[in-house]
């Protein structure tokens, strides 16, 4: 075990960790921040704003304050008293999670009675909780557990001598997801400040009082919230665990590894906990730039659609017609007949929700050598004007971070509370914190939090575009020192959607033009899928339909399972050749089927809506034959006669990073220009519109099975007859 | 080989040099300041009455001179030539598990090597591998000593540098309480 | 000497036995979690009389904007009392519509309370004290005559679906000891014939008398006044002649 307590200290008081961030520029621009205050944490001076609490200042220094309660992302309770401090010259230990600092305050964080005090809290809590860390989910991974290891008695003043029992609490049903043991809930009300601050969905609560006070519903109901899981982490003891992982594992047991969530656009990071080379669970890594330390339910629970329905072995049809299993050498072979065999300009690729920029990139440069250029995403994008030229038209400019600084958010034609979950945590805590108001043009949805509804229909976005709207949002937005726009990738591949687009991006740059903060971006298009950046700046064609008028001869899916795609819009004859890792839409019409890897099995790179690359690690190997995406791409390219020149990763990453250095390098997110000279070019495509903007994902049971893996999950499947269920109660 | 590691270094220069000014001498005498602010300076005496040549003779004895030599041990370390060229290390900083609250455990850097097959031994149960660096967990206290300690062994490696600064905002519990904002909590 | 090694090894003895202290584990007689009964489910409706909503609006007109929620313990009140003396769901969720609150907020405010009493209750609801004052001065026998007289248990309804019993702690009546609370009336001095008389009144829907029993008018002595009898002293009283 190492310890450096020297260099920890240092690390922490060091400024450049108290200065404002250089991602986060905005944070810091509100009036000029009142004098600090000077402190003493156990005789350490620090600095920091007055209002500050001593569990925040105590933090700024490395020195840890015990809690249950408190927790940095949610409102203050203190409610449950393990926090206590002493502070010199006071008659009483204060809770430090509460208590703002004064200047020359000197807070004894280790001292005899702020031990005591503890151990007092910790006594009167532990009199109430039920003692089965064996058959505990939470055990090993406990608050409670720890720190009554700190300052727990080494024997219990609890004497049953009746057998009356300890207080025993009813379990409440509140999903699929979340398993309640209410017994051994310590009243920390996290889960209910979580419920009624960040998920919006004001469900729990505490009913009764004194020692039957107990957390829950009151009535029968689920949770309706797609960031339920959250509260599981949130829970500092065992009385809200995961469902489906309930008695799987213990933590000390999983190997993590961390990596990025591709089941939305947002590449939430993630830490993957496996055994045995399996999936176990999936949980949020702390990322400020993009999740912060939350994960949408589809992301954290869709983990179990990895084992079911999954392409292990090489397929081809037979005689009847039907997928049979072949060796991986009889599927190249054919595979590498039906793509020499096809004439130039016959060969279709289509890259799917899932495709990492690895396998897209192997994949264009083989179709490409091949002789053909058509390379095409699901999604469609308008190419009209600027199209894909500019990465500024097709990425969330503003960047996921800086939502939360907007001071007016209008969405257009986007339901971000189930397209990006967490992009819409970030709008409802703006909304909260700094008092932003949000406007939406699209179908009336809950976003969660209220909004200036604008109707619609697709001529608000052209009247607040040219400005002769007279909607109270447009002065709204004139008077917006930060304003965003947020286009949803749905409009798109409406008839009207290059219009649309055109406007958004009119009126975007309009405002931006005007604003003092030359840098603060305003459009943002917000993507659907985790592939779509990566393969727009490949160079890969958004959008199938004008490649399968071409009647293609031979058509190769990497991982295309929205079903764009069908045997009726292809030519009789036509081979298709599937590569992915479920059997969905897509290999349901193949001919030849090569099992892929999912995001879980395979060092890829993803980029996000903002343009930002990570990848993903290997946490478990692919099941069965199954390989690597670009690796088949490559071994196929060799059979083909067209040899790609790459053999390791990093010389794919090499490739990939002369087409856009973006690309690699991960974690980081740029800058885009060029907003003028798209605005230009959009110019012409300012048509009138007469539509209606709509969006696909409306309600919550639209939410979890949108991909192939959280179609092939059962606990997706739950969820979505839970909320079904839901709906039809009275509650 | 060298190509690789070169171009990991470019690769993750930039996440890199915005981690170093943590780690960095000047941040130590900085921190060190902050300790000491109300301490009057410490002077040695022998240090005032010493004349200029003294004082610069001293300071050099004092100092120590690195230089920077490239250290290969692949040649003598017995490591399969399998467990080097092909093998990438990661250096990152374990992230805090999202299910606790503790942070005490997470404020070094450690090394991991790709992930490869693990099974399930029929037997037991246990799980088993066939990769012996499956396990090598090191843990540095700066990613840099774990960058020298991966380019002495001669594996390529990487560096994550996660993303969990951000600004302190002071937390209110009256903000709870306040009637006009949003922060105002509905069960208050 | 000799005493400080006796307080040592007491000391020692303290240590080494363990201070076993227990209290019975008191649990409330109502749930904390609702379930939907015949009587009381969310598709019953509840509406408040033309009569009531002009008190809603009144009672919502005396708290300023933005502590609207203030007015919620009034309104369940009133609609508890619309209601025969007990809060149904429908009439939590319609508190709730009113004050554009989340329904879980009102649920919290409702099982907080024990007078908001959120199962069917008889017509006359009858808390009976029975801390110390009352119980010195004959509560048990005012209880058992209740218990008998209505043929209702503590905590229950009787058959006719009049009467309800509970035991309740101080009411803060101790002067007027034992004492009994029918829905918003006290009863005090009470003897066993005075609650039979009140029993029987009640079955009649009459209304008996409430306040002493005893034929005091309040909580003064009850053999008159046994200090303050006098007229007041004047000024200067009691200081000696010479000071005068």
């Amino acid at each position: 075990m190492l310890r450096q307590p020297l260099s920890r200290a240092l690390t922490l008081s060091s400024p450049v960790r108290a200065a404002p961030l250089a991602a986060r520029p905005y944070a810091a621009q509100a009036p000029p921040p009142p004098e600090k205050v000077e402190v003493f944490i156990d005789d350490k001076p620090v600095h920091v704003l007055p209002g500050t609490t001593i569990l925040q200042a105590a933090a700024l220094v490395g020195v840890e304050i015990p809690r249950f309660c408190y927790h940095e992302r949610l409102a203050v309770a203190g409610n449950c008293r393990m926090c206590l401090v002493e502070i010199e010259r006071s008659p009483k230990p204060a809770a430090a999670c509460a208590m703002p600092v004064m200047k020359g305050m000197r807070v004894k964080t280790n001292s005899d009675l702020t031990k005591k005090a503890r151990e007092g809290v910790m006594e009167f809590l532990l009199v109430n909780h039920p003692l089965d860390c064996p058959i505990c989910d939470q055990g090993g991974e406990c608050d409670l557990q720890d720190q009554s290891m700190a300052f727990g008695s080494d024997r219990s003043r609890f004497t049953d001598i009746h057998f009356s029992g300890k207080r025993a609490v009813e379990d409440k049903d509140v999903g699929p997801l979340i398993k309640t043991i209410m017994t051994r809930c310590i009243h920390c009300t996290r889960c209910i400040r979580f419920a009624s601050e960040v998920a919006g969905v004001d469900d729990f609560g505490t009913t009764g009082r004194g020692s039957d006070m107990q957390v829950g519903t009151y009535v029968e109901k689920m949770f309706l919230s797609e960031l339920s899981g959250n509260i599981i982490d949130l829970c500092p003891v065992g009385a809200l665990t995961s469902k489906p992982y309930s008695f799987a594992a213990r933590p000390w047991e999983t190997r993590r590894i961390d990596s990025v969530d591709v089941l939305d656009p947002l590449g939430s990071n993630i830490v993957i906990a496996t055994r045995t080379n399996e999936v176990l669970r999936i949980l949020p890594r702390t990322n400020e730039e993009i999740n912060e330390e939350w994960l949408s339910d589809k992301s954290r629970f869709a983990c179990d659609g990895l084992k079911r329905q999954r392409l292990v072995t090489p397929m081809m049809t037979d005689s009847r017609g039907n997928l049979t299993p072949v060796e991986w050498e009889d599927a190249m072979v054919a595979a590498a007949r039906a793509l020499r065999d096809c004439p130039p300009g016959k060969l279709l690729a289509v890259a799917g929700d899932l495709a990492d920029a690895e396998s897209l990139v192997a994949l264009k440069d083989l179709v490409n050598r091949l002789g053909s250029d058509s390379t095409c995403t699901e999604q469609y994008f308008p190419l009209d004007g600027a199209g894909i030229d500019l990465r500024s038209s097709y990425l969330c400019n503003t960047k996921i971070a800086n939502v939360e600084d907007a001071d007016f958010v209008l969405l257009i034609g986007t339901n971000t509370r189930f397209e990006a979950p967490l992009l819409n945590a970030r709008i409802r805590k703006a909304f909260i914190h700094k008092d932003t108001d949000v406007a939406l043009i699209g179908p009336k949805v809950d976003l969660t939090y209220e909004y200036i509804h604008v109707g619609d229909s697709a001529s608000a976005v052209k009247d607040l575009a040219t400005g002769s709207s007279s909607h109270e949002v447009m002065k709204r937005l004139e008077a917006a020192k930060r304003p965003v726009v947020i286009l949803g990738a749905d409009q798109l591949k409406t008839p009207e959607g290059a219009a649309i687009l055109a406007y958004t991006q009119e009126l975007a740059l309009r405002l931006q033009d005007k604003l003092e903060d030359k840098k603060w971006k305003v459009l943002n298009v917000l993507q659907r899928t985790a592939s779509q950046v990566a393969a727009l700046d490949i160079g890969y064609q958004p959008g199938v339909g004008a490649a399968l008028q071409a009647g293609p001869q031979v058509v190769y899916l990497l991982g295309a399972d929205s079903g764009v795609v069908s045997r009726d819009q292809l030519p009789k004859g036509a081979t298709v050749i599937y590569q992915g890792h479920h059997g969905d839409a897509g290999a349901a019409i193949a001919d030849i089927v090569l099992p892929g890897a999912a995001y879980t099995e395979k060092r890829a790179t993803y980029v996000n809506a903002e343009g930002r690359a990570q990848q993903t690690l290997v946490a478990v190997t692919p099941p069965g034959k199954a390989r690597e995406d670009w690796k088949i791409i490559r071994a196929l390219s060799e059979v083909v006669g067209q040899r790609l020149p790459y053999d390791t990763l990093d010389e794919v990453r090499d490739r990939l990073s002369e087409i856009s250095p973006a690309l690699v390098t991960y974690g980081d997110v740029q800058d885009n220009n060029y907003f003028a000279q798209a605005r230009s070019l959009a110019q012409s495509l300012q048509k009138p519109v007469s539509g209606k903007v709509d969006v696909q994902l409306k309600k919550l049971e639209d939410f979890f099975m949108t991909d192939p893996i959280s179609r092939a999950s059962p606990t997706m499947a739950k969820c979505v007859q839970a909320v079904i269920k839901q709906k039809s109660s009275k509650y | 080989m060298f190509q690789v590691i070169s171009r990991a270094a470019r690769l993750s220069r930039t996440p890199l040099s915005r981690s170093l000014p943590a780690f960095s001498t000047t941040s130590q005498i900085n921190g060190r300041d902050q300790l000491g602010r109300h301490e009057a300076p410490m002077i040695d005496n022998d240090v005032v009455v010493a004349s200029p040549d003294e004082k610069q003779q001293k300071s050099v004895l004092e100092s120590t001179i690195s230089v920077p030599v490239k250290v290969d041990l692949t040649p003598v370390s017995g490591v399969p030539e399998e467990h080097i060229k092909p093998r990438r290390v990661r250096i990152y900083q374990p992230p805090k598990n999202a299910m606790q609250s503790g942070t005490n455990n997470i404020h070094h850097w450690e090394m991991e090597f790709d992930n490869r097959q693990r099974w399930e031994n029929p037997l037991m149960g246990w799980t088993s591998t066939g990769d012996p660096l499956s396990n090598m967990k090191v843990a540095f206290r700066s990613p840099e000593e774990a960058i020298e300690h991966c380019e002495k062994n001669g594996w390529s490696w990487f560096l994550d540098v996660p993303k969990i600064e951000k600004p302190v905002r002071p937390k209110n519990y009256g903000l709870n309480f306040s009637w006009n904002r949003r922060t105002r909590v509905s069960t208050k | 000497m000799l005493s400080s090694l006796r307080t040592g090894v007491q000391g020692v003895l303290r240590a080494a036995s363990r201070n076993i202290q227990t209290s019975a584990a008191l649990q409330h007689d109502s749930l904390f979690v609702h379930r939907d009964t015949p009587e009381d489910n969310p598709d019953i409706p509840f509406e408040f009389t033309e009569q009531n909503k002009k008190r809603v609006d009144a009672i919502l007109g005396i708290y300023p904007e933005g502590h609207k929620r203030g007015a919620m313990i009034p309104l369940l009140d009133l609609a508890q009392r619309q209601n025969g003396g007990w809060l149904p769901i429908s009439a939590m969720h319609k508190v709730a519509d009113l004050l554009k609150l989340p329904r879980m907020r009102v649920y919290e405010v409702a099982t907080f309370y024990t007078m908001f009493i959120r199962r069917p209750i008889g017509k006359y609801h009858l808390q009976v004290c029975t801390t110390t004052p009352c119980w010195l001065r004959g509560s048990d026998a005012v209880l058992k005559t209740l218990v008998e007289g209505t043929g209702c248990k503590v905590g229950g309804t009787s058959p006719c679906g009049k009467f309800s019993i509970s035991e309740v702690e101080c009411l803060g009546a101790c002067v007027n000891a034992p004492m009994v609370q029918v829905n918003d009336d006290y009863y005090e001095d009470l003897s066993i014939e005075d609650t039979k008389e009140i029993i029987e009144k009640l079955k009649k829907d009459e209304k008996p008398k409430a306040g002493p029993r005893s034929g005091r008018f309040a909580s003064e002595p009850l053999g008159g006044l046994t200090s303050l009898s006098d007229p007041p002293t004047g000024p200067g009283f009691g200081i000696q002649d010479a000071l005068k």
